[in-house]
């Protein structure tokens, strides 16, 4: 308890570049594929099992970006037990740009993604003199430990309060 | 569906429009990226900001329907995404925003069946949203499913 209370209250300065997590699992179904590919992305691969039969997969396959949601999804679960502030809704900042997205392998129903995270860079770039930027390094692996989905993302932080010189003569 | 083989680098593409609610961007962020300023007008407004906004990653799907879409009205069938070698967020999307996208065709190779896009989303104001570039697959003409793709998969 302590020590996730701890690592919550984290700014910029405090958080290590090099760290990993193994930070969440998440099992697709195949109702959730078809209503996210319904909105998002209606090729018939990821609305239905029928078309999608007859399609390059053989079989319905969740849509890509439906990864990065649910990417999304277990990093708020990860930082809310853990991680820079969602409860204290100061220190978390917003996402600034993500590189190299990439996708390896269809993702089907019943398959079960497991996604790491692994601090590469704090940027030298800082926003309104408030905020720093944190590159992390993001990888989904299948349930047969085979990589289908990786990308890094620049997220803000929250620089320490400037410590004032204390004495003014 | 071998419709993209006409397509010329630096053609452009001005995508339909989408107008996403207040209830979307909850029902999203709910299900998606649970985090207050995606949820509460209150914290969002002390946010960085200022105000109940999408989920960037939601802004993301709805750019893939708009492309989609596009596409699929000029007889192209995507067959899926290979990579976002970049993209970024530029300003927040709020509620009753209108996004509509440029999609611009950087790189068509025929070959290999990949269409490079260089993508920009703005909202009502002409303002950007988002921008990205993206590699599409697409389906080689007529005989797609001979050419099997990642045959090891289950």
């Amino acid at each position: 308890m302590k020590n996730s209370e701890f690592i919550r209250s984290r700014w910029f300065e405090d958080i290590p570049v090099g760290e990993f997590h193994v930070f969440g699992s998440h099992s697709f179904t195949e109702k959730e594929i078809i209503e996210f590919g319904k909105k998002y992305s209606p090729e018939t691969f990821h609305t239905s099992p029928e078309a999608a039969f007859d399609s390059e997969y053989r079989g319905l396959v969740a849509a890509e970006l439906h990864l990065a949601a649910i990417w999304m999804k277990l990093m708020v679960d990860y930082m809310e037990r853990f991680a820079t502030g969602v409860q204290d809704g100061r220190r978390n900042g917003a996402g600034v740009s993500v590189r190299d997205m990439q996708w390896f392998k269809p993702v089907r129903p019943g398959h079960t993604i497991t996604f790491t995270y692994e601090i590469c860079e704090k940027l030298d770039r800082r926003v309104r003199d408030k905020w720093g930027i944190i590159r992390s390094r993001n990888e989904g692996f299948n349930q047969n430990n085979e990589r289908v989905f990786s990308f890094e993302i620049d997220i803000l932080a929250e620089l320490a309060p400037t410590v004032k010189p204390a004495a003014e003569r | 569906m071998d419709e993209w083989q006409n397509l010329e680098v630096g053609q452009e593409f001005e995508t339909g429009t989408l107008t996403l609610s207040k209830r979307d961007i909850l029902e999203f962020a709910a299900e998606f990226d649970p985090q207050p300023y995606h949820l509460e007008a209150e914290a969002a407004e002390a946010s960085i900001f200022g105000g109940l906004c999408a989920s960037g990653w939601q802004v993301c799907a709805l750019m893939t329907r708009l492309v989609s879409d596009t596409f699929k009205d000029q007889g192209i069938a995507i067959q899926g995404i290979q990579t976002i070698p970049n993209m970024q967020w530029k300003i927040p999307v709020f509620a009753e925003d209108i996004l509509c996208a440029t999609v611009a065709i950087a790189d068509c190779n025929r070959d290999s069946q990949l269409l490079v896009c260089d993508i920009r989303v703005r909202n009502q104001h002409q303002k950007i949203a988002l921008t990205l570039s993206m590699t599409l697959r697409i389906a080689a003409p007529q005989s797609a499913p001979q050419s099997a793709v990642r045959s090891t998969d289950l």
